[in-house]
């Protein structure tokens, strides 16, 4: 419907277009007729002019002079003279060959006429009878009402009557001009018609030319238009036509919808991998399964890279959040890329207008902080829901830039925090944790960058950058006699980027540390998210000796049979159910369900956020292994862990 | 071109018969001709009242005189000069067309004040008139483009049909030469102008025209005319002078006329008409 009106617009653009050439031509070929015309209109006057000019200079010539005979006229004719221009004139004027014929001195006196009157005749102050006083020819057209053809030659011209070349007087002369003034129409006519037919098939070249040309300019910009508002690879809409056409949307008065930004989960992975034409094929089946879920008024676009975004106009929250369900399920049909089968996962972040505003570049700034508030999370569909959200997003982008800055500076620190064996209360391990010596924000604790890494892929120098200092600063804690095994959190990104296995075990390797004394930290949503992939990263870093930690145990959604199997070295109890421990019995039924479970599968036991000497002696009682929290330690420099046996009592 | 010479110089001629009487002495004026006052108090009481010495002309013999483009105008070697010749008496002198074989009679009864019409001095008018001679030429004859009787000399002329002039030298010679055609005369036909005689041959009736020399060359080279006529012959029979004809009882016109054309000659204003026409083989010396 949107393409048809725009067709229908450019039509009426053209047409207007090609009316406005039409027109345009039609001026200066009126103006070439018009011309034209009066350029043979003149020639005939002039023609007629020639004729009467020619015809009195043979009438003087044959008839006046040789009547004259010579001899002064201001003396007036002899009767013979007057007698031999009456006769040889008689004829011209009854035959209408001449209609009047006045021969006169130059002071203007008539010495003869045909009618024999001295009276009319032109003024000798009138400049053809001037002219022709000084010997020159003159010839005009005078418009005579009574006559036929309502027009007459008058000529006046010297009379030379002699060979001598002497000029005796002035001859007036009026001749007929309906004959001429006929053949001349004739000859109009005829020009007209010609002039006419010229100039109607010039013009019908020129509109025939300006229809092609409007024609092809109008296919033109059609397609540039087209191109310039659609993706080229799948077709949709591109980002300035979303951002048109959700103006639009968002102006209707009154009508709820939603502004949605859908982002492909490792959709670079897939480039990355598979190549770029995988991911172009990716992209097309995302475009067509969004296509095929949307409804006729909705509108899908695509921004750029992975990141589509749909309007859904009036639609409620529920409505929006229906079908966005079934959006993502007709995603997460398994697709096969080039034999390889996969699952597409998609981030939806919603804003809702008007409830979040009606400026599509707020609303988009809001959808695009919801997404990322899913990307985070477990959900994949976020309704924005406030500033926080918003401000994340924003503030991201800051950190993310400060963050290359300080990687590059080296404004990052590592602290460590040690792990107790809750029996001999010794350091058994500590654990790595990263700080950032922020130039103007002091010294900020992960949580505030690093989630902006993980979004980013600064996820993979950052930890690669942990891992050094770490391997470092433990063969620096070795060297002083301290045994302890270190502990380095790593993200999903890293257990799902191909060779982190490889490349873990290369840094061992390179600062001669024993794999067995380096244990990598995985969240449980970090093994649920691509269990898959994560699953064998694990395998293959166990397979090395390195050994896999998973935190935060009991707060994801993993699945039991998700761990089974995996050489996992250590679980970690998470400080939620380890805070109340002492209080809660459905927490202490989880703890130990843990600590029973985890010892089933071979895997030593840590508890998190250990704040009080009664819960670990608690702990200890229920027989975890390990503990790790504030009744210890802080996180804080290696050297400033202490190094002999320290227990809750004891601090 | 020549036509927008011979215009260029009528207007020259024209300003040199305006200035005299505008200004009595402004010799700058006139190209350089100055006012005798001497010579303009010898003149005439009724010219010196008029102001005005009228030449009667037959304008029909250019470059001599001749009418120009507008057919009242006369223009030519003659009328240059009697302007001159005014401006140096300090009246206007202008000439007049009439008929050249009355125009001795015309000047004895005071039609006209003088004849300056390429008239030769001749012993016989000398009766009738004084003269002031002012150029010198012989008699040439004009034929028909062509030449297709063939004519090179007068013993050709011989039955031929011959026209000229009346009135003039040449139609004398052709009486006299006929003498020469024994048992098979010229038919000598004399019309009253020079134009007359030339239409004759222009049209076939006459197979000769006998002219001065000079405007016979005009006819045989201006752009106009040579079409239609050449000259028999460079040759120029019976060389005479021209002279400007005044009435016998009128002696102090006549001497203040040659009194002013001499001064003309001793300027160089003479030559200079003289070449302006392309007659100066007619130049005569200080009279």
């Amino acid at each position: 419907m949107w393409r048809a009106g725009k067709n229908r617009s450019g039509a009426r653009t053209s047409a207007r277009l090609f009316a406005a050439y039409a027109v345009a031509s039609l001026v200066p070929i009126g103006a070439l007729g018009a011309l034209m015309v009066h350029g043979t209109t003149e020639d005939a006057a002039r023609w007629g002019r020639d004729q009467g000019r020619a015809q009195a200079a043979v009438i003087a010539e044959m008839t006046v002079a040789p009547a004259l005979g010579g001899g002064d006229l201001s003396q007036g004719l002899t009767a013979e003279q007057r007698e031999r221009l009456q006769h040889s004139t008689d004829l011209a004027i009854y035959n209408d060959s001449v209609l009047r014929l006045r021969v006169r001195d130059f002071a203007g006196r008539v010495v003869f006429s045909d009618d024999g009157t001295t009276a009319g005749g032109v003024s000798i102050t009138d400049p053809a009878f001037v002219s022709a006083s000084a010997g020159q020819t003159e010839a005009s057209l005078l418009s005579a009402p009574e006559l036929p053809g309502g027009q007459v030659i008058r000529v006046l011209q010297p009379i030379m009557a002699s060979a001598t070349g002497q000029s005796v007087g002035v001859l007036e002369l009026y001749l007929p001009y309906a004959q001429i003034a006929a053949r001349l129409h004739q000859q109009m006519t005829q020009t007209y018609w010609r002039l006419g037919g010229g100039l109607g098939v010039l013009y019908l070249v020129l509109a025939l030319i300006s229809w092609s040309t409007t024609r092809s300019l109008r296919r033109y910009a059609q397609r540039q238009a087209h191109e310039a508002l659609h993706d080229a690879l799948t077709g949709l809409p591109n980002r300035a036509a979303f951002h048109e056409r959700a103006r639009e949307a968002v102006a209707q008065p009154g009508e709820p919808g939603a502004i949605v930004l859908v982002d492909l989960d490792r959709f670079k992975e897939v480039n990355d991998t598979l190549g770029h034409h995988a991911g172009d094929e990716l992209l097309g089946v995302v475009a067509g399964r969004l296509r095929d879920g949307l409804r006729p008024a909705d509108t899908l676009a695509r921004l750029g890279g992975d990141e589509f975004a749909l309007i859904l106009p009036r639609s409620d929250a529920g409505t929006v959040r229906r079908l966005l369900d079934e959006l993502s399920a007709a995603l997460a049909h398994e697709v096969v890329l080039d034999g390889v089968p996969l699952s597409i996962e998609a981030s939806f972040g919603v804003a809702l207008y008007p409830e979040h505003g009606r400026d599509v570049e707020e609303l988009l700034r809001r959808a695009d902080a919801a997404m990322y508030h899913g990307k985070r999370g477990a959900s994949d569909i976020v309704v924005y829901a406030g500033e926080e959200m918003a401000a994340h997003s924003t503030q991201w982008l800051v950190v993310q830039a400060e963050l290359r800055h300080a990687l590059a500076r080296d404004e990052l620190v590592l602290h460590y925090q040690p792990k107790v064996d809750l029996r001999s209360g010794e350091v058994a391990s500590v654990e790595a944790l990263v700080r950032w010596q922020h130039p103007q924000r002091g010294l900020l604790p992960p949580s505030e960058f690093l989630p902006a890494a993980e979004q980013s892929g600064l996820i993979e120098p950052l930890t690669a950058w942990v891992l050094r200092r770490a391997l470092a600063d433990q063969a620096h804690w070795t060297s002083t006699g301290r045994c302890w095994s270190v502990s380095v959190n790593v993200s999903a990104r890293n257990l799902e980027k191909p060779g982190f296995a490889e490349f873990v075990a290369g840094l061992v390797a390179e600062y001669g540390t024993s794999p067995g004394q380096l244990l990598l930290e995985v969240t449980e949503t970090a093994l649920a998210a691509d269990a898959r992939r994560a699953a064998q990263t694990v395998v293959d870093l166990s397979s090395r000796g390195i050994g896999i930690s998973v935190d935060d145990f009991g707060t994801g959604f993993t699945g039991m049979s998700q761990l089974l199997g995996l050489p996992i070295a250590e679980v970690k109890i998470d400080r939620t159910f380890v805070a109340d421990v002492l209080d809660s019995p459905q927490s202490q039924a989880i703890v130990r369900a843990v600590i029973a479970l985890a010892h089933g599968l071979g895997s030593r036991v840590t508890a998190e956020g250990v704040e009080t000497a009664d819960v670990a002696y608690w702990l200890r009682r229920a027989g975890c292994d390990e503990a790790q929290g504030y009744l210890y330690s802080r996180p804080v420099p290696w050297l400033e862990i202490p190094m002999y046996e320290i227990t809750g009592a004891a601090s | 071109m020549k036509r927008a010479l011979l215009a260029a110089l009528t207007l020259v001629a024209v300003a040199g018969c305006a200035a005299p009487s505008d200004s009595g002495s402004a010799p700058a004026a006139d190209g350089g001709i100055a006012i005798d006052q001497a010579l303009h108090d010898s003149l005439p009481d009724r010219i010196k009242a008029s102001g005005t010495i009228r030449f009667v002309t037959d304008a029909s013999y250019a470059p001599m005189e001749d009418f120009a483009a507008d057919g009242r105008t006369i223009i030519g070697f003659s009328p240059d000069l009697a302007s001159a010749l005014g401006s140096v008496l300090g009246v206007k002198a202008e000439l007049v067309q009439g008929n050249f074989h009355t125009s001795l009679d015309d000047i004895a009864a005071g039609t006209y004040d003088g004849v300056l019409s390429s008239m030769n001095d001749t012993a016989e008018r000398r009766k009738k008139a004084d003269f002031v001679d002012y150029f010198s030429a012989g008699t040439a004859i004009i034929v028909q483009r062509g030449n297709p009787k063939g004519v090179t000399g007068f013993k050709d002329l011989c039955g031929l049909v011959v026209a000229t002039e009346r009135g003039t030298v040449q139609a004398d010679l052709l009486q006299r030469s006929q003498r020469g055609c024994a048992g098979h005369p010229m038919t000598i036909e004399t019309f009253t102008t020079n134009a007359d005689a030339l239409v004759e041959l222009r049209t076939g009736r006459a197979s000769a025209v006998l002219n001065d020399y000079p405007p016979a060359a005009y006819l045989a080279t201006d752009a106009r005319t040579k079409a239609y006529y050449q000259l028999a012959s460079t040759v120029q029979y019976e060389p005479g002078l021209f002279g400007m004809a005044f009435a016998k009882d009128d002696p102090a016109l006549r001497d203040a006329v040659q009194a002013a054309l001499d001064r003309l000659i001793e300027s160089g204003v003479y030559t200079e008409l003289l070449q302006r026409w392309g007659v100066s083989s007619g130049a005569i010396a200080t009279g």
